[in-house]
């Protein structure tokens, strides 16, 4: 089975990752600790899916706050695999 | 400089783990204190990681950080996106940390401490860590494919529709199994259950200012969730002691089964923002707390072992499980050592956020060992009691009787010396009316935390708070599971029914979805009844039947991860797949056909369930059974037993044949047949 690959990012994708490469500031730092948490207990983090699309893919249509979450908690929980014993 | 400091820094650490081991060993007939046992684990720990699983990394799987992985291909800022390593090493820890490692071995530290530690440590070394990662690994190289799919593209379809099947059937027993522990911890405490209720409204309140009051602030609702939730920890016991409230949350065994039956129905109907989301965050901050307060409770306090390295139970007439220690050890800790359902987690949500090939070590390898850690600490937390006061809360009352007086009597006898006063006492101060027969882990693990954490902080009189804070714990990371699970469940079941008759395929079609929600609830519902109306008190039944399937799926993750090795023409380095995978098909197997055929009731399904059906036809009542009907339904439930337990047998070695089959085609070929997706030359190789 061949899996066709599409959308192949442009930009190096390190550039969104949770903590960014450049040191700026206690703010910049607070900002990454939040994302990491964030990541971390698995809560969908709006901050950064707004950098995403606004980086990446401008001009596209933007999902409010509240669909934002809509969204990413039911497919989350929706119909992902199971958890552990 | 980093030269220097590496070659100093792992002779030090080879030192202490051996050091400590030693303080283990040589600690014959003197108490041991528990800091060692914890220390000479974290030792193994860091040189397997440091030495092991770079082998594995370098030469065996040859991580490729130009290689695209998931994350980079389809980042979309929601489900994909590349995490930072550190962050994705917490999350997939959470993920794969629950109820089993604080469970299987509390229940394995029957026959010491020392059988259970070696094969925690041995078993996650060789085993554990190496099948998560290397399922991880196989799953980013096939565009974070899951277990089932990447069984079906490499083993052929016959063999993903039969692991799907073996999914579901453990999932099942799971369920069963795991409720069956809230069961036990929550039968007649009011405080316990009143707090685990009050879980339900939490979340729904939770989970509506997360949607509508205040739509995406989890934090604001994480907040307000954990101080309504010490609240109602700290007003339990107000209300287990009001006359009225009090006797409404005092249920008994069969009560609570129907509640959480009842439960599991409802709560998974319910759209998923308004109940499983917010509690599940709950679990996991309460989660990740507990566990690194526990870490730093033992080294704080240094809790001595009351439990002898090894007890006379190792001969497989213990009270807790029946077996001996081969092969029933090594069933019993699974999560912890080895685990098959880790299978899934690996191909499910991590390998969509790994950022490079390369953190898949921390990540995968990594995460199982502190899994694993989490395994030594419920250990050391049951081993600290006292081995008198850990039989009494865990022999089932067939055998100790249902008074503090017989079951001084009677655990006295066995060489652990106690008195009714100390069961008395016990119960006292954890604020509970008794603690006698309360198997399945949990309530044991919670006296053990209970005092370590008391003496860290807040002295005797916080014990009783400690204890209900550690069954909430667990229990409210079990309900997630239950719920959740359900859910999962009635996707497969439909799954399967949709090839049958179309529409019941259909997830969003509502007496579909009815239907394999009930079918779901039905069978762990039956298991779980089953478990609590059991003649040896359910855990030794069902947390074995668990162990068999658990350790099964394991069995079959590693055979894919040993034909994906093979198929990448690596079979030089096949060992490090089939010596894990021949050991767990030699214990379960051995297990498996002993827990059905084994001549000794206790042990064998067959045998117990032949000794109530020739009694019931003799017309005598053997207890706990009440009359012949339930006669009958005990002998039932257990050929019952017995066809699950064999169908996982027989589906391991159709799997085993599946796999010798395919890695002998791949043995033939000149060039690698693996089904990953091909490296992209040029536009993935942006430095990082």
């Amino acid at each position: 089975m061949k899996v066709i690959v599409q959308d192949v990012p442009t930009v190096a994708p390190t550039a969104d990752a949770a903590v960014g490469a450049s040191r700026p500031g206690l703010r910049e730092y607070a900002r990454s600790l939040r994302q990491g948490c964030r990541q971390m207990f698995g809560i969908p983090d709006y901050e950064r899916y707004v950098a995403h699309m606004t980086a990446q893919h401008p001009g596209d249509p933007l999902l409010s706050r509240r669909d934002f979450f809509a969204q990413t908690i039911d497919r989350k929980y929706g119909k992902s695999g199971p958890r552990c014993c | 400089m980093n030269k220097v400091m590496s070659t100093l820094l792992w002779p030090v650490i080879a030192i202490v783990g051996a050091f400590s081991f030693a303080a283990l060993a040589l600690g014959r007939g003197e108490t041991v204190s528990a800091v060692w046992l914890v220390t000479a684990a974290v030792c193994v720990y860091f040189i397997a990681y440091r030495f092991y699983s770079k082998f594995i990394a370098d030469k065996v799987l040859r991580l490729d950080d130009t290689r695209q992985t998931p994350a980079e291909r389809h980042n979309d800022g929601m489900d994909y996106v590349p995490t930072n390593r550190w962050v994705l090493f917490g999350h997939h820890f959470a993920a794969i940390a629950g109820a089993g490692p604080l469970v299987g071995p509390v229940l394995a530290a029957q026959m010491g401490f020392l059988p259970g530690t070696l094969w925690i440590l041995v078993g996650v070394v060789l085993a554990g860590a190496v099948q998560d990662f290397i399922v991880l690994f196989a799953s980013v190289r096939r565009d974070g494919k899951s277990l089932g799919e990447m069984i079906k593209m490499e083993l052929g379809p016959t063999a993903g529709s039969l692991a799907l099947v073996g999914v579901l059937a453990i999932m099942i027993i799971i369920l069963a199994v795991l409720s069956l522990v809230v069961v036990k911890a929550l039968t007649g405490s009011p405080w316990g259950l009143f707090t685990i209720a009050a879980t339900i409204p939490i979340a729904l309140i939770m989970g509506v200012y997360m949607r509508i009051i205040r739509p995406g602030r989890v934090a604001e609702a994480s907040v307000i969730g954990v101080a309504l939730l010490m609240t109602a920890l700290i007003y339990g016991r107000t209300v287990a002691n009001d006359p009225t409230w009090g006797p409404m949350f005092t249920l008994d065994g069969p009560q609570l089964a129907w509640a959480l039956i009842l439960y599991g129905a409802v709560a998974s109907s319910l759209p998923v923002w308004l109940m499983l989301a917010p509690r599940d965050y709950l679990s996991t901050f309460l989660k990740i707390g507990t566990i690194v307060a526990l870490a730093i409770g033992i080294y704080y306090v240094a809790p001595p072992l009351a439990m002898p390295a090894t007890t006379r139970f190792i001969d497989g007439t213990g009270p807790v499980f029946s077996g001996a220690l081969f092969p029933f050890l090594f069933i019993t800790i699974a999560c912890g050592s080895v685990s098959g359902f880790h299978a899934l987690i690996s191909s499910g949500t991590t390998p969509k956020m790994i950022e490079k090939e390369s953190h898949m070590r921390l990540i995968g390898f990594g995460g199982m060992l502190m899994e694993s850690f989490v395994a030594i600490m419920a250990l050391t937390a049951a081993c600290v009691l006292d081995p008198g006061i850990y039989f009494a809360m865990n022999a089932p009352s067939a055998v100790i009787g249902t008074t503090a007086a017989n079951a001084a009597q009677v655990i006295s006898s066995w060489g652990f010396a106690i008195t009714p006063e100390m069961i008395n006492q016990t119960a006292v101060d954890i604020g509970e009316n008794s603690i006698l027969s309360r198997a399945g882990g949990a309530p044991t693990l919670a006296v053990g935390m209970a005092k370590i954490l008391a003496q860290a902080l807040g002295g005797k009189s916080m014990e009783a708070f400690w204890y209900h804070f550690a069954i909430l714990f667990e229990a409210l990371f079990i309900l997630t599971a239950v719920d959740a699970g359900t859910r999962v469940g009635r996707f497969m079941i439909q799954d399967m029914l949709g090839h049958v008759y179309k529409p019941m395929g259909n997830t969003e079609f509502l007496p579909a979805n009815l239907v394999g929600t009930g079918l779901c609830v039905a069978m762990w519902g039956y298991f779980l009844y089953q478990g609590v109306i059991d003649p040896l008190g359910g855990i030794n039944t069902l947390w074995q039947l668990f162990g068999v399937g658990n350790q099964m799926l394991a069995g079959i993750a590693l055979l894919l991860c040993t034909s994906v090795l093979v198929k990448m023409k690596r079979e030089r380095y096949v060992w490090v797949t089939l010596v894990p995978t021949a050991w767990l098909l030699i214990t379960t197997l051995t297990a498996g056909v002993e827990k059905i055929f084994h001549s000794d009731p206790r042990i064998g399904f067959v045998a117990l369930a032949r000794k109530f059906s020739e009694a019931a036809a003799e017309g005598k009542v053997l207890a706990p059974a009440k009359s012949i009907e339930e006669m009958q339904r005990v002998a039932f439930n257990n050929y019952l037993d017995a066809v699950v337990c064999g169908f996982f047998v027989l589906l391991v070695l159709a799997m085993c044949v599946f796999t010798i089959k395919i890695c002998m085609q791949a043995l033939k070929q000149a060039k690698p047949t693996a089904h990953e997706i091909p490296p992209l030359a040029g536009v993935d190789a942006a430095p990082a």
